[in-house]
């Protein structure tokens, strides 16, 4: 071979598309020239750089959790009824971006959502916290103390979420992180009961109509929303209603 | 198998990398969230005819639909510029010389610049190639275009690169300041 058969092959070469019996030869002609041996190693040096030096963006965490929500309003439009083995593949599959997508909420007791709209908040609240509880990023800052936690949202945020502690009856403090729900930024909060963990978004109240102070179900989670003083709040967990409406009942005390 | 899990299953895994591509070529963060959130509605309607193998290559297709769709309707004169069949048509004179291709600059954001100042249709298949690493073949698939104009757009892209004048000055300079 030489160079006018191999310089457009060399690229091809270094890209690995170049089958065994043409790589041989051209493998031999670069041991030979100097030129194309240097084009060849121009080609890796190139990636090797573009590799370390050139930025790889990953999807924010907004984005992952509207997309998955999207997924969710399909399959809440097409009415879909949940089945076991959907219910439970967030726990077994592993990869979170499966457990975003897989929520579906339906409803407990007597509260009714009359439109997706309404869903929405919820929803990305659930997959905020399957989200977090799945992944590395469940706490920012940990504290069990809330005079080290709510100072900490100082400057992250246009708002300051008040923060109680209840360990007293159960529920200590562990921390917070900052994280992404309906659209903006929300302080959440998190507690802990026994093994299970809670997520308390805390965020202005907007115009999110969803139904206050009732319990909703979704993929296995609890969530409960209510507002206090300007704040909207959701709090979603794996613990049992009954629990979690004591937490929270113990959180709106003043 | 339900329409949202084969979404679940074929799109979310690849989000990263529609969300990377969608960040080179719009060069912008929020408008690549745009693209991306525009190119899983269209994923989403589709997500029936897709083969599992395929999903990667399938996905960036759309992403990249959606980018031209986007761009036109908001940079119309980015694509005129850019247009891929017009750089392919135009003759490239300079030969790159293996002193030129060695890079010196260790400025990690020169690099990244050069990249993002590249024209469109060479971003683009040189995000294919160097960052998601997919073959010659799917890449031919993701901007329909034949394999040997693959190989051709992807070797001027890293002509282009290798001679950014970006690249160039840190390269003077640092051979300046051997001498």
């Amino acid at each position: 071979m030489n160079c006018n058969e191999a310089t457009p092959l060399v690229t091809a070469f270094a890209d690995g598309e170049i089958d065994r019996l043409r790589g041989y030869s051209i493998r031999k002609h670069l041991d030979g020239c100097a030129d194309c041996k240097a084009k060849y190693e121009a080609v890796l040096a190139l990636r090797e750089r573009l590799r370390t030096e050139v930025p790889y963006f990953v999807a924010p965490p907004g984005l992952r959790a509207r997309v998955g929500a999207l997924a969710e309003e399909t399959s809440v439009a097409q009415r879909r009824v949940p089945q076991n083995s959907d219910r439970w593949r967030w726990l077994a599959g592993g990869a979170f971006a499966g457990s975003l997508a897989t929520v579906l909420v339906w409803i407990l007791g007597t509260a009714v959502l009359q439109s997706r709209g309404n869903v929405d908040p919820g929803l990305e609240a659930v997959a905020a916290h399957s989200r977090a509880t799945l992944g590395q990023h469940l706490i920012q800052v940990a504290s069990a103390d809330q005079h080290t936690v709510k100072p900490w949202f100082l400057g992250k945020l246009d708002f300051s979420p008040p923060v109680v502690d209840l360990a007293s009856i159960g529920f200590p403090l562990v921390g917070g992180r900052l994280d992404y729900v309906g659209g903006r930024p929300v302080a959440a909060l998190v507690y802990q009961r026994q093994k299970h963990t809670i997520n308390v978004f805390v965020s202005p109240e907007g115009d999110d109509r969803s139904p206050r102070d009732v319990v909703l179900a979704a993929r296995g989670f609890n969530l409960r929303r209510w507002s206090h003083n300007g704040m909207s709040f959701w709090a979603v967990s794996d613990l049992n209603s009954n629990e979690l409406r004591e937490f929270v009942s113990a959180l709106k005390q003043p | 198998m339900s329409e949202h899990r084969r979404f679940e299953d074929l799109v979310l895994p690849h989000l990263d990398a529609a969300y990377n591509l969608a960040r080179w070529l719009a060069r912008d963060t929020h408008d690549a969230e745009d693209v991306v959130q525009d190119a899983c509605v269209r994923a989403l309607k589709y997500v029936g005819s897709v083969h599992g193998g395929d999903a990667r290559a399938w996905l960036l297709t759309i992403v990249r639909h959606a980018f031209y769709d986007w761009c036109r309707r908001n940079r119309p004169v980015e694509i005129a510029r850019d247009d891929g069949s017009a750089i392919d048509a135009a003759v490239d004179h300079v030969s790159v010389g293996p002193e030129q291709a060695a890079l010196r600059s260790s400025d990690s954001r020169t690099l990244a610049e050069a990249v993002a100042a590249l024209p469109l249709a060479y971003r683009e298949v040189l995000v294919l190639r160097e960052m998601e690493e997919l073959s010659y073949k799917d890449i031919a698939r993701v901007l329909d275009i034949p394999v040997g104009t693959v190989m051709s757009r992807l070797a001027r892209a890293r002509g282009l690169l290798q001679r950014s004048p970006l690249l160039h000055a840190i390269a003077g300079r640092a051979t300046g300041d051997g001498a």
